[in-house]
Parts: structure tokens; sequence; C-alpha cells
């Protein structure tokens, strides 16, 4: 073992030190303390690291996953936004609303909702930008506001009688993955791609890092900011559509909470709540790892009530190792 | 200007809605329909007999290829809507009662802390990844958690239903804990035993969409419209199953109608010791009647202080009995569709209702005279 280390080393030591150097950074650690817990788990149950329980639980994350990318982006630049839970109930109340009630095709209904989902999210930014209103208060205050919204136009009801091809998306596979993964695996990359290699991206950091700088080197802030915030709501009205199609039902009271899940994953993928750091790939890790826990712990038969006391503590537990590791690598 | 105008854009995305809300609201005897589109049913008013049932034909799902357990150790998972209320833990104590009885099943109950749909559908989704033989369940929502269930249905695991039912093709059997109708002749019949046939009321209940709760409140739309035409149906408010939450709905209600306000309904077992708190707490016992669905048990210190007179409810420890009693029967194909009847320990024999329900029985009133017996 140790003679192939360091015949890989000699052969290559570009190769190695690049590796060494990933898993040093908060990504690397995190995926090693998933990699550990999914090894851990697995030895729990049989059942927990098979092809299909995984790809199965993709299909539940995907909806979290979904939003969690343009928190990322939000977060980044030292925002929040806590109303995309209810931006989900609001985009699946008008999917439903502007179908069943309005009469418009599924599709257009489909469009109507990503839109209102959009448009949603780029109230919030205008909001934010335009009256200087923090983003916490801003959206909060607009979490009751589109809940309200939602619960107001659906009336009590809720809408069912999709016809099949609408539960595509949400129920079925394509070459024996869960057709609503794809997207979040486009999601992920395309999100990715904006937030590592475009001019855009980089504002992003430059906001969250000194907004006022920011400003002075001509960088667009409040344009960027409006964008993120709707491109955030219109990631949830996405994830609204992709639930309502999971579950073939359409409530008011849809996706309350998410956005404690999708903030969740974001900080644990060590985006700095002030703003300034984080990546897609963290996100990506933090959202994997949560999901694996769940439901890695519910097949190894720790009950629900148990198990999001286990949640809480690895969520403290991974943030500790992972300050005091890249402390340690700084050697302050 | 540009200020002015990202103003208005933003004050006439806030204010439209609000102002199609009215047209949006549809007018109210169409609101109150169950939020299911399901015909309602009332009972006859007064002590008249009701009327037998028409049979229906069984309508439920069956499982794939079901491995035969006849006579072998079953284990089955239990998932309510959520844990720790005392109903569910009430529920719970039935199927444990019932596991031992029998012996040769194993019930453990597990579900999220939270009503909430998703998370349910999760905890079942895990389940059958773990693999059980049979699934008892209580649904936050009839359509969402059917999908999960016919997935466990193809997969060869028994489903049956109690408390909240699925789709019919979701599960075998759903155990009725009393049918819609009897509970909101029951409700509506103690307010006018209380307070007169001009009473005037309130109803604070978790979701207008949940399925218990829209179904009592559709069924005590027509009952009321029937046998109790001037009683005045006040306000309905919303109050998810949250004690906090329903204690100020409660008071809402209260505050906005002051003497007007005879009654107050709760739909469900958190919101109608909330009510009997908040009409103790205004000093209105006597004024105010309360009358609910609730266990006995939170509603111990309000009807021994005479505030609140009945409280509807069946035995949930009885219907977590059978739905335990009833999966082993189909389990060992001793209950198959098409059977008029299934025998259920101590209960004695059920009579199936619906098509692929089992009925446990007629509601239950709970007075100061017999509270007391109760432990739940």
């Amino acid at each position: 073992m140790a003679t192939r280390e360091t015949s890989l080393k000699k052969s290559s030591p570009a190769l190695f030190q690049q590796v060494q150097g990933v898993l040093r950074t908060q990504e690397g650690v995190l995926l090693i303390i998933t990699i550990i817990s999914v090894l851990i788990l697995a030895t729990q149950t049989d059942k927990f690291l098979t092809v299909k329980n995984l790809l199965n639980q993709g299909r539940l994350m995907t909806e979290i996953g979904l939003i969690a990318l343009p928190m990322t982006f939000i977060i980044i630049t030292g925002g929040i936004d806590l109303s995309v839970g209810s931006i989900v109930g609001l985009s699946a109340i008008m999917l439903g609303y502007s179908w069943h009630n309005l009469g418009f095709p599924l599709e257009v209904a489909i469009a109507i909702a990503l839109g209102i989902g959009a448009l949603a999210g780029a109230i919030n930014g205008l909001i934010i930008t335009r009256f200087r209103v923090p983003p916490l208060i801003a959206t909060l205050a607009t979490l009751a506001f589109y809940r309200g919204l939602a619960e107001g136009i659906a009336q009590a009801r809720s809408v069912t009688g999709y016809p099949a091809w609408f539960f595509d998306l949400g129920q079925r596979e394509t070459l024996g993955i869960p057709n609503q993964l794809y997207f979040l695996v486009i999601g992920i990359v395309i999100s990715a791609i904006l937030l590592s290699r475009t001019t855009f991206g980089r504002s992003l950091y430059a906001i969250g890092n000194n907004e006022l700088a920011a400003r002075f080197s001509g960088i667009p802030v409040n344009r960027n900011k409006v964008l993120i915030y709707a491109f955030s709501g219109f990631m949830s009205g996405f994830a609204g559509y992709v639930l309502v199609s999971r579950v073939s039902t359409t409530r008011s009271d849809m996706g309350s909470g998410w956005e404690l899940d999708a903030i969740a994953a974001v900080v644990l993928g060590g985006t700095s709540i002030t703003g300034g750091t984080g990546s897609i790939l963290g996100t990506t890790i933090g959202l994997v790892l949560i999901q694996l826990l769940k439901n890695g712990l519910a097949l190894s038969g720790v009950t629900g009530d148990a198990t999001i006391v286990v949640i809480g503590s690895v969520l403290i537990l991974s943030t500790l190792i992972n300050i005091v590791v890249q402390r340690r690598l700084r050697g302050v | 200007m540009r200020k002015f105008v990202v103003l208005t854009l933003v004050l006439s995305f806030i204010l439209a809605p609000l102002a199609a809300l009215p047209a949006v609201a549809q007018e109210e005897e169409k609101r109150w329909d169950g939020a299911d589109d399901l015909p309602v049913n009332p009972l006859p008013c007064g002590d008249e007999p009701a009327p037998e049932p028409e049979p229906k034909e069984y309508d439920g799902g069956q499982p794939v290829n079901p491995p035969d357990l006849a006579g072998k150790e079953i284990t089955l998972v239990d998932v309510p809507k959520l844990i720790g209320i005392g109903y569910f833990a009430a529920t719970t104590k039935g199927q444990q009662e019932a596991a031992e009885e029998l012996g040769n099943v194993k019930v453990t109950t597990d579900a999220p802390t939270e009503a909430n749909i998703d998370e349910q559908i999760t905890f079942i989704d895990n389940y059958i990844t773990r693999g059980v033989d049979g699934i008892l369940f209580a649904a936050n929502d009839p359509v969402a958690i059917t999908p999960v269930l016919k997935k466990a249905l193809e997969q060869g695991i028994r489903v049956v239903g109690y408390d909240a039912n699925s789709l019919p093709e979701g599960r075998e059997w759903f155990v009725n804990q009393a049918e819609f109708n009897g509970i909101a002749k029951a409700l509506l019949d103690s307010l006018a035993a209380e307070k007169g046939e001009d009473a005037k009321f309130g109803i604070v209940t978790s979701t207008f969409t949940t399925p218990n709760q829209a179904r009592w409140i559709a069924e005590m739309w027509a009952y009321a419209k029937e046998c109790h035409p001037d009683m005045v149906w006040l306000e309905t408010l919303e109050a998810q199953e949250d004690y906090n939450l329903s204690f100020e709905q409660a008071n809402t209600l209260i505050d906005k109608y002051g003497d007007e306000l005879d009654g107050l309904f709760g739909m469900t077992s958190v919101a109608t010791p909330a009510a009997a708190d908040a009409v103790t707490q205004a000093g209105l016992c006597g004024e105010v009647a309360v009358v609910g669905l609730a266990t006995p048990n939170a509603m111990k210190p309000f009807v021994n202080s005479g505030c609140v007179k009945s409280v509807v409810l069946w035995n949930p420890v009885d219907l977590g009995y059978a739905a335990v009693y009833v999966m082993r029967q189909v389990v060992d194909g001793n209950f198959k569709p098409g059977d008029t009847e299934v025998e259920a320990g101590r209960l004695g024999k059920l009579k199936v209702v619906n098509g692929s329900e089992v009925l446990l029985g007629p509601p239950f009133i709970y007075t100061a005279e017999n509270i007391n017996d109760f432990d739940f």
C-alpha cells in the first residue's frame, strides 16, 4: 500500500498535490465527512447503498436542491431568501388554479406558474434594492404575503385530476433515472458555471465581500441582485411544479418550511452566511449529505424524532470540523 | 420617476390579487363542500334511524403477488399524520394492545413530528425500501399519499388505512372511525341542546383541505341546513393542528363577534381544548359553548369545571386496535373484497361500508358523567 502511494507520488506529483489540494478545501473536508457517513450507514443496513435507493433519494431531494442553488448565490452576496417555500406554494397553486379554474391548457399553466415564481422573486429583489429593506426583513414579509396569497387563491381547494403525462416529470424515469434528477443535474452544472466561470458570478462574490467597493468598481449591484432573487423565485416555481407532479395534487401549504432545508444545505456546504465565500459544489455535497443521512438513518431503524436530533448534531459537528481543519491548514 | 414606476409596479402586484379575491371566493355554500367534490349525505334530524346504506362494490387496491404469510409473524409499520400528540399516541396504544393479543404481529409507529405531506411520503417510501409486510397509515392528504401507497401495493406490501383516508386505490381497506355525517350530527345536536336552535357559532379547524375536517364541515353545512336552519354560521378559521395558533384563532372569533358568539366548534383534537382554554381565560364560560372533537385527557379540566358540556369523539385506542386486527385478517385471508363484516377481537364484528371501509361504530359523546373513566 505504502509503495503504491509513493510510486503514485513519484509518477505524477502534480496530480497528487492536486488531489491533496482539493481535499484541503471546505468542500473536500465535507466530501470526506459524507463518504464516511455513507460507509457507516451502509454497514447498518443492506438496503441503503443500492442504486435503486440512491436514485430514489435523488428524486426526493430534487425540489430542495433546485431551491438551494440560487440560495447559494443569494447567501454569497450576503443576502437571504426566506420566501422560497411560500413561492413554491404560490406557484403550485397558480399552476392548478390557472389550469383547473381559469381553463388554460396545462402547458400554459406550467409556464404561468414559473412566471409567477420569477415575478415573486423579482419583487423580492426590487423591495430589497429599491427600498433598501434588509433581505431578511423583506423576504420574511413576503414569506407571509406569498403564502397568504396562495391560501387566498386556493380557497381551501386542492386541485387534482391532472392528465397522466403531467406525472412524467415527477413520478417516472428515463434510462432508469428519475426524470426530475436530470433537471437538478443540469441546474447544478449551469449554476456552477455561472458562479465560478462568469463575470456575473464573480460579481456576486464581490458584492458579498464589500458591497460598497463593488458599487464603486462599476458592478451593477442592484441589477445583479434583482436577477438572483428573480432566479430564486423562478427555481422555487419550478420546484413547485416538480412537487405537484410528484405528489399529483396541489395544496396551498406546499413547500412550507423548505426555506430552512435549502439554507441548511447551503451553509453546510461551506457558504458563509455573511457572504463572500461559497460554491455550488459545496451546496450539492451539503444537500446530498443531509438527504442520505435522513434516508440512511430511517433505513437503519432510527425513528423520525431521533433522526432530526442526529441530523442537527451532524450539521453542527461537520461545521465545527470544517472550521478546525481550515484553521489548521491556514496555520492560524 | 423610476422609483415611482417601480413602486407602482410593486404595489399593483400586491393589490391586484387582493382586489381579485372577492371574485375568487366562491359562494359560501359551494365553499364547504369538503374540498373533494364528494356528495354530502346528511343524517335524518333528531332520533330518526339512519337509512340502511346502499351496498357498494369493493373499490380498494390490491397488492401484487403478496407473500403468503397466513398465521406467520408479520412486521408492520404505522405511519400516522404525525407523532407526539395524544391522539396518535392513543391509536398507537391500541395497535400495541392488538399486537400483544394476537401474538404474531410486530408493529412500530414512526412518522414526522409535524403533519407534513412530503415528509410523510418520504417516511413511507423509506419503509418500502426497508421492507415491511404491511403499512398502516393516517393520511395528511388523500391524493398526495396515494402514489407512494400504490408503490407499496405493487411490491406486494399490504396496506390498511385508519383515521384519514387515501384514494381507495391506494389501500386495501380503510378503518373509518365514524361516518362523517354521524360526527356532524353529534356536534350540531350537542350545540343545539346547549344553546338553542338560533345559536351563532364559529369554527376552528386544521386546514380547509384536511380530509376529515373538510368532510365534517361539509356534512355540518348540509345537516345544519336540514335540521337546524336557524343556526348562524359566523366564520371558519384555519389553525393547522397547532395549539397556540388554535388558541389565537379562537380568541380572534371571540373578539370579533363578542356577544353575538354563542358557540365554538373545535374540529381537531388540539383546537377544542385550545378553544375551551380561550373561552375560560376570557371568562365566558356559559356564555360561549365549546363543542368539539378532542381526547378526554385534554378536555377533563374544562369538562370538570363545567365550561364544556360535551366532547364528541370515537375511541382512538379502539381505532388503532381495529386497524391491526383488520390487517391481520387480510394477511390471513379471512377478510377479502366482497365481505360485509370482519372479526376484530374485543370489538366483535365490524361492518363494511362504502365498498372498502370498515366502520368502527357511532361516535361517542364524553360528558361530565363519563369522561373521568377514560385515560388517553
